[in-house]
C-alpha cells in the first residue's frame, strides 16, 4: 500500500498510525503539500481530482478520504478496529467517522489559519471547534460513567483513530483542550496504545519507558 | 463559592480526572497548577511553570514520584524541589530550584488547593458523587439565573437537571468564565447521572447566552 503523505497533516497522521497499530506496511511518498503545493500537481490531480491528501493506493484502488483508509486497513488487517458487528455500534462508529470531518474542517481549519497562515474566519473556526470539542467531552464523559474510556465501547476502533489527531493538535489552532478532563483521558489511552506512533505535536508517554540510565564513559 | 470569607480552599478538579501517574492543568486564584498525582497515589500542586525556562509542566509527565518536564526533563519532587537535570547527571541540583507547590487535598473525590495552611480543611460533601468539570464562559450570576438557584451557605447551588437533583460547585475564573463541578446525589443510578450530565449542557448554553444577551444591551 502506498501512502501519498505529508509529516504536519493529521489526515495523513491518522492513516499511519493506525498501519502502525494493525502491523500494516505502508511505502510512503512525501508529497510537498508546503511550501510546494504538490497536492495540486496534476500528477497528483490526476489521482485525486480534490486536491487533497492523504492518497492511499493499492493496487488498483484508490482511495482519497481518510475515513474509508482506516475501514480499508482495518477490514484488511485487524478487523476488531471495527467493531464487534452490533448494528448499534457499526452505526455509532460511522457516526463518529462523519463526526471527526466537522474536526478536520474546524479544529484543522483554525490550524491550517495559525500555522500556515491559510485565509480563514479564525474566530468562527475557533467557535465551532470548541463546539465540536464540547460535544466529544460529553460524549466521553457519559462513556466514563459506563466504565469505558473510548468513543464506542471499552476497546478503540477507527472512530477513535479517526477524532484524536485534530483534537490532540487543537492547542496549534490555539484552541486549549485544558477545559476537557474526559478528553484529556481519552487521547492519553490512545497514546498508550501497543504500537502507537508520533507525529511533530503528538508525543508518546514518556513514562511508559524507564527513566534513561546515565551515561558511563 | 471558593475561595470566600470562610474558605480560602478553592476546588480545582474531581480526584477521578487526576489517576495516578497523571499531570493535569488546574486554576486556582493564586496562579495556574500542575496537578498531578504520584504513581504512590500522592497528589500535589506544583506551579505550572518550569522555573528552567517557563515551559507549563501539565505538559509533562509523571514518572514514579517526580513530575518531569516535557522540554528538558528536569524533574521535581512533591515539595517541588528540583531532582534530576538530565543534561547534567553529576549536578545537584541547587535548592533554589523549585516549583513553589500549593497544598492540596481530597474529600469526597473533590481536589482542593491553597496556597497557605488553613486551620480549617474544605468542606467535606459527602453524600454527593462527583460527576464531571465543566468550564462555563459565563459569569456565577448567569449560571445560578441559568440554574434558578444560588449558592447556599455551603457554597452549593442545588437545581433541577434533567429532571434530577444535581449540585453545583462554582469558582469564578476571571469575570466571564465559571469552572463548575457537577455532583449528584450519591444513590443517583447510572441514568440520573447521565441525564444530568446530558442536561449540564443545556444549563451551560443557557448561563452562556444569557451573559451574551448581557453583553449586547
Amino acid at each position: 500500500m502506498k501512502l501519498y503523505d505529508y509529516i504536519l497533516s493529521p489526515s495523513c497522521y491518522k492513516v499511519r498510525l493506525l498501519a502502525a497499530l494493525t502491523g500494516t506496511q505502508l511505502t510512503l511518498r512525501p508529497v510537498d503539500f508546503h511550501p510546494g503545493g504538490e497536492h495540486l500537481s496534476p500528477a497528483l490531480l490526476a489521482l485525486n481530482p480534490a486536491g487533497s491528501i492523504p492518497i492511499l493506493e493499492d493496487g488498483e484502488l484508490v482511495l482519497t478520504e481518510s475515513s474509508a483508509m482506516l475501514v480499508y486497513i482495518a477490514a484488511k488487517a485487524a478487523p476488531e478496529w471495527l467493531g464487534s458487528g452490533d448494528p448499534a455500534e457499526s452505526a455509532q462508529i460511522q457516526q463518529w467517522l462523519s463526526f471527526s470531518h466537522r474536526l478536520t474542517a474546524s479544529l484543522g481549519g483554525a490550524r491550517l489559519v495559525e500555522m500556515l497562515l491559510r485565509p480563514g474566519d479564525l474566530a468562527a473556526l475557533q467557535a465551532s471547534g470548541v463546539k465540536a470539542l464540547r460535544e466529544l467531552e460529553a460524549a466521553l464523559a457519559v462513556q466514563r460513567m459506563k466504565g469505558d474510556i473510548f468513543l464506542t465501547g471499552s476497546k478503540p476502533t477507527v472512530a477513535d483513530i479517526a477524532c484524536f489527531p485534530y483534537v490532540a493538535l487543537a492547542p496549534d489552532g490555539s484552541i486549549a483542550l485544558d477545559p476537557y478532563p474526559s478528553i484529556r483521558l481519552w487521547l492519553r489511552a490512545v497514546r498508550a496504545l501497543d504500537g502507537f506512533i508520533e507525529m511533530p505535536g503528538i508525543h508518546r508517554l514518556h513514562e511508559l519507558k524507564p527513566e534513561p540510565a546515565k551515561e558511563t564513559a | 463559592m471558593f475561595p470566600n470569607n470562610w474558605c480560602k480552599w478553592t476546588p480545582v478538579a474531581l480526584s477521578a480526572d487526576v489517576p495516578a501517574g497523571t499531570v493535569i492543568p488546574a486554576w486556582t486564584p493564586t496562579g495556574d497548577v500542575a496537578l498531578w498525582r504520584s504513581q504512590s497515589g500522592q497528589l500535589s500542586a506544583s506551579s505550572d511553570r518550569c522555573p528552567h525556562r517557563g515551559m507549563r509542566l501539565s505538559h509533562g509527565f509523571v514518572r514514579g514520584e517526580a513530575l518531569a518536564c516535557i522540554y528538558h526533563g528536569w524533574s521535581y519532587g512533591r515539595d517541588g524541589a528540583c531532582l534530576r537535570i538530565p543534561a547534567h547527571p553529576d549536578l545537584q541540583p541547587p535548592a533554589s530550584i523549585n516549583t513553589r507547590n500549593q497544598i492540596t487535598t481530597e474529600r469526597e473525590g473533590i481536589v482542593w488547593v491553597v496556597n497557605e495552611a488553613q486551620d480549617e480543611p474544605p468542606p467535606s460533601f459527602d453524600g454527593y458523587w462527583p460527576l464531571r468539570s465543566m468550564t462555563f464562559q459565563a459569569s456565577i450570576a448567569a449560571l445560578e439565573a441559568a440554574a434558578g438557584a444560588k449558592a447556599d451557605i455551603s457554597g452549593l447551588i442545588r437545581c433541577t437537571l434533567g429532571g434530577e437533583t444535581a449540585f453545583l460547585l462554582a469558582v469564578t475564573k476571571g469575570e466571564a468564565e465559571t469552572i463548575v463541578h457537577v455532583l449528584a446525589d450519591k444513590n443517583a443510578s447510572l441514568a440520573q447521572r447521565i441525564a444530568i450530565s446530558q442536561a449540564g449542557e443545556q444549563l451551560r448554553r443557557d448561563a452562556e447566552s444569557a451573559d451574551a444577551l448581557e453583553g449586547a444591551n
